[in-house]
């Protein structure tokens, strides 16, 4: 059996409230909250997150690849999912691959990982989105930012795959070139009917047909989207009823680009019983559908950080000047911080890996790696182990001196579970709740820019889950 | 340290510029201002100094990489000059290693020389250098010291009015020192209504980045006579190094200072002192922020760890106290121009012992104690002078 052996979402913790977008730009709103990025995140530390939280609930299963799907990519040159790889702490033995360019590139991704994944091995599949519209525009309130992640396999299925179909078409209703940082937006009746609901309607029928199944029989539709509109319409004119159809979550949250089929699929299987049949599709350049159907599994599987904990936090940016602030904030900071290729080699297993060293005398974990034992002093019996990405502040300080769109920089002493003590920031809550003793959970996110990188590294926020 | 050391140096002159934002003046200014004073002071042409060592942090745009600032300002030229750079402890460092070379016999008489112009650079603050660029990002001098404050005040209970009596005390202290940066009183409400910098650090708790240059001239104690009447000799010194990142040591505890515990008994052995807040008269300490202070009078052992609170709070470090600290106006309110301070604090400490302090003078000063801090609490270094006859 292949199928769904995992999955996770990561909603940003901040917001800001379309109101705000529409004082702005003295437009109107359609009215609740776009879900957006602390200016330390982007799509790569979205999906990084998500991909983290999916493998995580999976314990030790193999990975045999990560996929990565995105159309905001930090890098255009260096691979992504390399680092994403690296983040989740792979082998050197997994394939990693950028899925780019298409608002459907998870599925896409996502079909692929089923094809491919071997016995008794997991392939991950993540995808985020932090997309661009253009300034004072309609996409610029619906476009929201998320990560997600699917992991398949053959072992512990809670979805197994019943049917996929694909359709591919070179209709474009969004573009961003090479050169562009905005999407150029078509959006029309002719996009929604021919870029949309049609080739979803072709795939959709094409997989209820191989599966000898009809729309009264699904549990769920999962769809992406281009505006709410289009898809309640899509979802009549395939029959499927308004309880039938997976929210999108426009309230708290919106467009989420290429993480958003994986991001809605996420959702419907945390409330998905044994049995429930899902469709799940998604458009983009033409259209993909899979149909799956829950197993027993379901009731084994528990989501790290569920998505109604993600979304029970929510820090507002009180003005769009602030959320503008904090989305461009490195731009503005470039700290120049150069570091060479040589430095980042010899040190991404600490760095990225986060991996310490275990004392085989005394036991004490430590990091950075070290070659004399901070415990003991003996120089001979370092072992090096991957830490631990939960932990407990032991002191910090609210630092208003260093340079932030967000200050005060509330700077942390975590001791990490089961040894090692980093110092980070700490993210994702006021200041005002950050007190020694408190639990926290790694995070990995965008330290600065410069010298032509991005530089990430971990910071922690307040522990969500159970 | 070798209880060798011990009364073979003698400090015969000292120098000091103007702390402060001295805008007017270059690095190499300040050095020869500094540096001529402590000559003149002692009575020596800048000929017969055989050695200097130049302590300095971060000599900036002007200040070249190593010794050339001292050889290029002094036209000190054909000896030999050693750089010295221990972070915050750089100027005691100069001296500990300028003290030794005498006390080798290696040299009669030589020059120590600190200076820092910090006031040129375009930011805030004093940057941190030389930190891992992930592992350390995010950290500032008052962020660093702000993580031990918090988890002492969780600890200890202390509350930030503590803290702001150092700041008053230190300020009044200061309002009677030309050479001070500030010389202002203040109040403990300005203290804490000050713009915050570092939870619990408001912008009173912190000391200011300030330009200064400082010198001292020694030479072998049996020489000293030849200079001078007043015979104020080194008693002991310690140095030691801890950990640079206790941000990442599990076994940091955050309530103190081992580098100053450490370099404190050193000191203390070689001086023979066993009870020091009774054998010491007076001390210049490394208050780069008020909980440092505190931090000290426990280190130092001038009290139990936990009690530091009580002693700020008791007045037993104010000038009346029984144990003056920071008579000069410390780091707080003289300022604090990384390399020259340590330095600047040998320049006070004989400036008391000779009775000459004027407004702020310590009543009997007999022995003082120099303590400089580095770094994250990484480095400390101590220094005790005494006045013999």
């Amino acid at each position: 059996m292949k199928g769904i052996i995992g999955h996770a979402v990561r909603v940003p913790a901040y917001r800001i409230a379309r109101e705000e977008i529409a004082r702005a730009w003295q437009s109107s709103s359609p009215g609740g909250y776009k879900r957006c990025v602390r200016f330390d995140e982007d799509s790569l530390t979205l999906a990084a997150a998500a991909a983290q939280n999916c493998l995580q609930a999976l314990s030790g299963t193999r990975v045999a690849g990560l996929i990565f799907a995105s159309t905001t990519a930090p890098y255009l040159e260096r691979l992504n999912a390399g680092i994403i790889a690296a983040i989740c702490d792979l082998g050197a033995g997994s394939f990693v691959l950028d899925a780019a360019s298409s608002l459907r590139a998870g599925t896409t991704a996502l079909q692929l990982a089923l094809a491919a994944v071997p016995d008794d091995s997991a392939i991950v599949v993540c995808a985020a989105d932090m997309r661009e519209a253009a300034l004072g525009s309609p996409e610029e309130m619906q476009y929201s930012d998320a990560g997600a992640a699917v992991a398949v396999g053959t072992q512990n299925v809670i979805a197994e795959l019943l049917a996929s179909a694909t359709t591919n078409d070179d209709f474009f209703d969004s573009v961003r070139r090479d050169r562009d940082e905005r999407v150029t937006s078509f959006a029309s009746k002719f996009s929604s009917d021919y870029g949309y609901i049609a080739p979803v309607t072709r795939v959709v029928k094409e997989i209820l047909a191989k599966a000898g199944k009809v729309s009264g029989e699904i549990a769920k539709f999962v769809v992406s989207s281009p505006d709410r509109r289009a898809h309640l319409q899509l979802a009549k004119k395939l029959g499927f009823n308004e309880k039938q159809l997976q929210d999108i979550g426009f309230e708290d949250g919106g467009l989420t680009g290429a993480a958003m089929p994986l991001a809605l699929l996420s959702a419907a299987l945390e409330s998905a019983k044994p049995g429930d049949l899902i469709a799940v599709a998604s458009f983009g350049n033409g259209a993909d559908a899979l149909l799956f159907r829950v197993t027993d599994q379901i009731q084994c599987y528990k989501p790290r950080v569920p998505l109604a904990a993600q979304k029970a936090v929510a820090l507002d940016y009180a003005s769009y000047t602030l959320y503008r602030k904090a989305r461009e904030f490195f731009r503005s900071a470039d700290q120049g911080l150069e570091i060479s290729n040589v430095f980042y080699a010899k040190e991404e297993h600490q760095i990225t890996r986060l991996h310490g060293s275990a004392c085989r005398h005394c036991g004490m974990r430590q990091f950075p790696l070290a070659q004399v034992c901070v415990g003991c002093r003996k120089a001979d019996a370092l072992d090096e182990v991957a830490l631990a990405r939960t932990g407990t502040i032991y002191t910090f300080s609210e630092d208003t001196l260093y340079p932030s769109p967000l200050p005060p920089t509330v700077m942390a002493v975590v001791d990490l579970d089961g040894g090692g003590r980093i110092y980070c920031e700490v993210v994702d809550c006021l200041p005002s709740e950050v007190r020694i003793g408190m639990p926290v959970e790694l995070t990995f996110r965008k330290l600065k820019e410069g010298g032509g990188l991005y530089h990430y590294y971990w910071k922690c926020s307040p522990r969500r889950t159970a | 340290m070798s209880a060798s050391l011990a009364d073979k140096v003698a400090v015969i002159g000292v120098g000091c510029t103007k702390f402060g934002e001295n805008f007017g003046q270059s690095l190499q200014e300040m050095m020869v201002e500094a540096g001529t004073a402590a000559c003149a002071d002692a009575g020596v042409s800048l000929d017969d100094v055989q050695a200097a060592w130049l302590g300095t942090f971060s000599p900036g745009f002007s200040g070249g990489k190593a010794t050339i600032t001292l050889a290029d300002s002094l036209k000190f030229r054909g000896r030999p000059i050693t750089r010295v750079e221990n972070y915050c402890a750089t100027g005691t460092d100069a001296f500990r290693n300028a003290a030794a070379a005498v006390a080798a016999g290696q040299y009669d008489i030589v020059l120590v020389l600190g200076a820092e112009k910090l006031r040129d650079r375009p930011v805030r603050g004093l940057q941190r250098e030389g930190i891992h660029p992930y592992f350390e990002a995010g950290s500032t001098a008052p962020g660093i010291f702000a993580l031990a404050a918090n988890r002492y005040m969780h600890t200890f209970g202390m509350k930030r009015e503590t803290l702001a009596k150092v700041a008053v005390k230190n300020h009044a202290n200061g309002a009677s020192n030309p050479k001070a940066h500030f010389q202002m009183k203040i109040t403990e409400d300005q203290v804490l209504k000050a713009p915050m910098i570092a939870y619990p650090f408001g912008l009173f708790d912190c000391c200011p980045t300030t330009d200064g240059a400082a010198a001292a001239i020694i030479c072998r104690a049996d020489l000293a006579s030849k200079f001078r009447k007043d015979r104020i000799v080194v008693r002991g010194i310690g140095l030691a190094v801890m950990s640079g990142k206790p941000y990442l040591d599990p076994t940091c505890d955050y309530l103190g200072f081992p580098a100053t515990q450490a370099a404190a008994q050193q000191a203390y052995k070689a001086a023979g002192i066993s009870d020091p807040v009774k054998e010491v008269d007076f001390a210049e300490v490394h208050d780069c922020f008020t909980w440092t202070e505190i931090s000290n009078y426990e280190d130092l052992g001038l009290c139990r760890k936990g009690e530091g609170p009580r002693f700020i709070e008791e007045g037993r470090s104010t000038l009346q106290g029984d144990m003056p600290v920071n008579p000069s106006g410390g780091l707080k309110s003289f300022g604090h121009p990384v390399g020259a301070t340590g330095v600047r604090m040998i320049y006070e400490i004989v400036t008391q012992l000779r009775g000459e302090a004027g407004e702020r003078q310590v009543k009997n000063a007999e022995i003082g104690l120099a303590h400089n801090l580095g770094g994250p609490g990484a480095v400390a270094c101590v220094v005790i002078l005494g006045r013999e006859g």
